[in-house]
Order: structure tokens, then sequence, then C-alpha cells
């Protein structure tokens, strides 16, 4: 009986601190969404593309990994310019799934061209955290795990500052709000849309450099496991709010581990989907969401 | 030749396919779980016929039955979500029947093989018309009959009444519920009808390949089968099929570029978007063929 509860708990620590990563994906999406309106499918490849281009430095110049870490964040940057300028700069309006397919298009494309660029052979991710688990009372814990929770904690702290005490924060929520009487207020649409980019974009780039650690090994692939988890994420949380992003990241994560735990891998994925249905037909606005 | 009659066939099914995502787009839904139909139409009509015995015909019935079935089911918490909520959702549910197939073991030893859904194996053995001498020119004949049949009947459900209910739904749904159209009926509708054809298609499927397993209705089919009709063109079913025809003529007759081709699909369906957002056969297209259709039978007029 204890044993069980110790396992229970132990994989609740996991799947929060797992969680966190779920958080800031979704964080990324729903961010996006509050301010442009429209989804970017193609953010789980900027993601990947980012953290691809970060292995650069590392494998050819034998850089440190601070290095790495500010490619990463930089190349996500990069690619999500790229995204914006050929997935949204030129769409007409009106056409709300259109956006979903250039972003999709865009999807299919930045993994090819990571598959090509790579020869679609997985590369080694370094753990600068090692992979001993350290004890706390009975339980075990894993480094990498914990900094995703830790830099969680600090990404969306900084997020909350930069949203609620800054100018561009500010900007930013007068666009969600309502675009057309923002730019009668002065406000610039195009450089507050460009700007979210950029930050969605880095937040991205940093979220994967952990998880690419986590993982130890690096494959295309990782872009439509992203994309799948922080669509799951913001539609349990609700479209365009933070906080029901976090918590239905770490809901989503304690979620999978105890699944994982007690019923093995395939039913892992099963009770997630599952949870999204409960999710959709109890709930459909999500948990923080505005009623529909 | 036989390469060709390979690129006919799966274009056939893959038709089946968009034509799926269509009936239910003009709904005003996107579908990214029609791959599911697909696998239980496929996983029902190949248990049929491999392990019951029975004959073609009924088995694929039986798995479009299936399907439609299930259509129908899905279609209800369907209706309480839109746009990228519909869109998650429906991958979800195609997510669960891929796991669903992934953890069934049913399985028999006919002839010395081991037949049937066994996990992650894949269900194999799927026989039935190369042991009774079809040849892959006649299966295709059959495939194309399907799509015929089913293409004839969207044909016909667009210049019906319903046809116009289900344009009325997805252009306001409000509106259409003033009018007097019952919404909740047309979209379920709409939805079985959907799982009706994917389960045809993936019935037909597992007979041409013999083999189905649970990695291949995976994420990339939901995206392949969304974008036929969206690239092909939401203004007629004729969109969905030029969508299917033209997308897999490219990746095949784009070989030369060998691991470019992706880029080059990528890419086109952006173009495709920013340039015609409605796809290639938009409604106004759809509107001047059809005034020049009639200039061509009353000249006089």
């Amino acid at each position: 009986m204890t044993e069980t509860l110790l396992d229970i708990v132990q994989q609740l620590m996991n799947g929060i601190m797992y969680g966190a990563f779920y958080a800031l994906v979704g964080i990324g999406f729903t961010l996006f969404f509050g301010v442009m309106k429209k989804f970017n499918l193609a953010y789980g490849s900027t993601i990947m593309a980012g953290i691809y281009l970060g292995l650069i430095p590392l494998n050819l110049w034998k850089q440190p990994m601070w290095v790495v870490f500010v490619t990463c964040v930089a190349g996500a940057v990069v690619v999500g310019f790229v995204v914006e300028f050929a997935c949204f700069r030129y769409l007409r309006k009106g056409h709300e799934l259109a956006p979903m397919m250039t972003t999709i298009g865009m999807l299919i494309l930045i993994e090819d061209a990571v598959v090509i660029a790579t020869h679609a052979a997985p590369f080694e991710y370094p753990n600068i955290f090692g992979d001993e688990s350290f004890e706390l009372g009975p339980f075990l814990i894993r480094p990498d795990y914990l900094a995703i929770l830790i830099a969680g904690v600090v990404f969306v702290v900084l997020l909350y500052l930069l949203v609620n005490r800054t100018t561009f924060g500010r900007a930013m929520r007068a666009v969600a709000e309502n675009p057309a009487v923002s730019q009668l207020l002065g406000v610039s649409v195009t450089r507050t849309n460009t700007l979210t980019f950029a930050l969605t974009s880095a937040l991205g780039g940093a979220t994967g450099y952990l998880v690419a650690m986590t993982f130890g090994a690096l494959q295309p692939g990782i872009a439509t496991w992203m994309t799948i988890k922080g669509l799951v994420v913001i539609v349990i949380g609700g479209l365009g709010s933070i906080p029901g992003a976090i918590f239905a990241g770490l809901l989503l994560g304690v979620v999978e581990f105890q699944a994982l735990w007690f019923l093995g891998i395939s039913y892992r994925d099963i009770f997630a989907f599952l949870l999204l249905f409960a999710f959709l037909v109890l709930r459909p606005s999500g948990l923080m969401g505005k009623a529909a | 030749m036989d390469y060709y009659v390979a690129v006919l066939s799966i274009i056939g099914m893959h038709i089946l396919l968009g034509l799926s995502v269509y009936v239910v787009a003009i709904t005003g839904q996107l579908s990214f779980g029609q791959q599911g139909f697909y696998a239980i139409g496929a996983y029902l009509a190949g248990i049929g016929t491999a392990l019951w015995g029975i004959h073609l015909l009924p088995a694929v019935l039986l798995g479009m039955t299936a399907a439609g079935v299930m259509g129908f089911l899905v279609g209800f918490p369907a209706l309480r979500v839109k746009g990228l909520y519909l869109g998650v959702a429906t991958f979800g549910f195609g997510e669960i029947v891929r796991l669903v197939f992934l953890n069934v073991r049913y399985t028999k030893t006919i002839g010395g093989k081991l037949v049937g859904p066994n996990g992650a194996e894949g269900f194999r053995h799927v026989s039935y018309i190369y042991d009774r001498g079809f040849t892959q020119a006649q299966y295709l004949a059959v495939i194309y009959t399907a799509v015929i049949i089913v293409a004839g009947f969207v044909y016909f459900l667009e210049r019906s009444k319903l046809g116009a209910r289900f344009r009325a739904v997805e252009e306001d749904e409000v509106a259409a519920a003033m009018a007097g159209i019952n919404v909740t009926a047309v979209k379920v509708f709409a939805f079985t009808l959907g799982g009706f054809v994917a389960g045809l298609g993936g019935a037909l499927f597992v007979h041409y390949s013999t083999y189905i397993d649970h990695q291949m209705v995976t994420l990339p089919l939901a995206v392949s089968s969304v974008i036929y009709p969206m690239l092909g063109g939401l203004g007629s079913f004729w969109g969905a099929i030029l969508g299917a025809a033209l997308l897999i003529f490219l990746t095949e007759g784009l070989r030369f570029l060998q691991e470019f081709r992706l880029v080059v699909y990528g890419a086109l369906i952006i173009l495709t978007m920013l340039f015609r957002p409605r796809g290639i056969i938009d409604e106004a297209m759809v509107l001047r063929v059809r005034a020049f259709l009639r200039r061509q039978v009353a000249p006089s007029a």
C-alpha cells in the first residue's frame, strides 16, 4: 500500500516537472493565438528547426553549451520570421482555415528540410545536468526534469512581467483585445504581431533546448510531437489563456506519468486523448477559456 | 504498366478519403480524424474476409457500416466545438482508434500463417483478392466503381436540398437554424457520411495492400486527406478528386527530386493558399464554369 502511494507521489512529481514543458509549449501557442487570432501549426517545427540550428556551433566548432542555448533561441526566432513571412504576411483576410493550411505546409516543408540536411540521422544532444538522479527522501528526482520546472517558473515570471509591466506587453494586450482600435490609438499592429512572433519563437527555442536535452537525442519527429502536445494543452486550458495553458500542461503531465507507470506506454497516449475528449464534451471552452 | 495501375489504385482510395473530408467540410467542419474511420473500415473488412472467410462485398459493407456508425457517434461531441478545437478533437479520435488497434489481438492460424490484427505487428495476410486470382487491373476497376458511386452520390447531394442545407450551415449556422434547418441533424449526418466514405476507402485499401498497421493511420494521412479538398478546392466535389490526383501524381512524378519532394509539396500548399484560399476549384470558379456550360447549351439565348 505504502509502495503504491510512494509510486503515485513519485509519478506526480515527475508529471509536474515534465508538465512544465507541456505548459511552456502551450503558452507559446496560446500567446500567439491571443494576439493574432490565428493558429500557427508550424510552431512545433519552428522550435525543432531552432534546436537543430543550436547543434551547429556545438558540432562544428565545439562551442560551450551556453552558446548552443543562445543559438537555439536565435535560430528559432529567425525561423519564426520565415514562417511569419511565408504563411501570414501575404495571406488574404477573412479565410479562417487558410493560415492553418499554410502553416501545415510549412510544418511539412521544415521537417523535410531538416531531414535532408541531417540525412535523417538522429543527433546526440548533450545533457549538461548528467543522468544521475538525486534522492529527496524516498523519491528520485532527475536534475534535467527539475531544470525544466525551474526554467518554466522563470519563463512564466518573465512573461508575466513582460505582458503586464512593459509598453510592448500593453501593446500586445491591446491588439489582442481589439486590433482596429489599437491601430487608431497609435499602436502598430504589424510591429506588435512581428514582436509576438519573435517572443513566442524565442520562448520555443529556450523550451526546445531543455527538452532536447532530456531526450538526449534529437530527431525531426519532435516537431509533430510538440505540435500535438501544444494543441492538446491549449484546448484543455482554453484558447488564449496563459494560466489555462499552465494548469492544462501540468495536468497533462501528471495524467501521462500516472498512466505510463501504472498501465504502460501505449495507454499513456490513450489517456492523454481521453482527457482531451472529456474536456471537449464537458467543458468545451477549456479550463480558463471564455464561454464559447 | 503495373506501376501505373498501382498509382491509380492509390489515387482512387485517396480520392475516397478526400471526399470524406469534403462532405464534412461543406458543413463548415474540418476533420482531422478521417484516418480513424479509414482504419476501422480496413480492420473490420479485413477481419471479414481473412478471418471469417466471407465474400468481399459484405466484408466491405461491414467495414463501411462500422465506420459510418462511428462517424454518427463522433458527430455528436463534435457539435460542441468548431475550427481548430474540432480539428484537435477529431485528430484525438483518430489517435484513440489507432492506439486501440495497436493493442487489439485477434488472430487465428489459417493455412500455417498467423492471420488477424496482432497488436503492433499489424494485420497481415488479407489476401482475399489475390487468393481468388483477381489481377491488379481488375481490382482497380473495383476501386473506381466505388469511387464513381461515391462521387455520383456526392454530385446529387450537392444539387439536392440537403446539399443546400449543408452549405447554409457552413455559411452561417445561426441564420441556417433560423431558416428552419436542423443544424444538429445536418452536422451529424455529414459526419456519418464522412465515416462511411472513409471506411469504404480503408476497406478497399486493406484488400489492395493485404496489410495494415497502426503506423499507416497517423498524422501524415490525416493531413494529406485534409489537404486534398483544401488544395483542390471546396467549391465542388471535383476539388477533392483533383487534389488527390494532383498531389499523388506530383509526389510520384517528382521522384527525380528525390528527398526534396516534401519540400515542394509543402511549398505548393503554402502558395495555393496564398493565391487561392478556398483551393483551386473554388466557388467563383464553379459559378464561372456553370455559366460557361449554360452558354454552350443555349448559344442563342
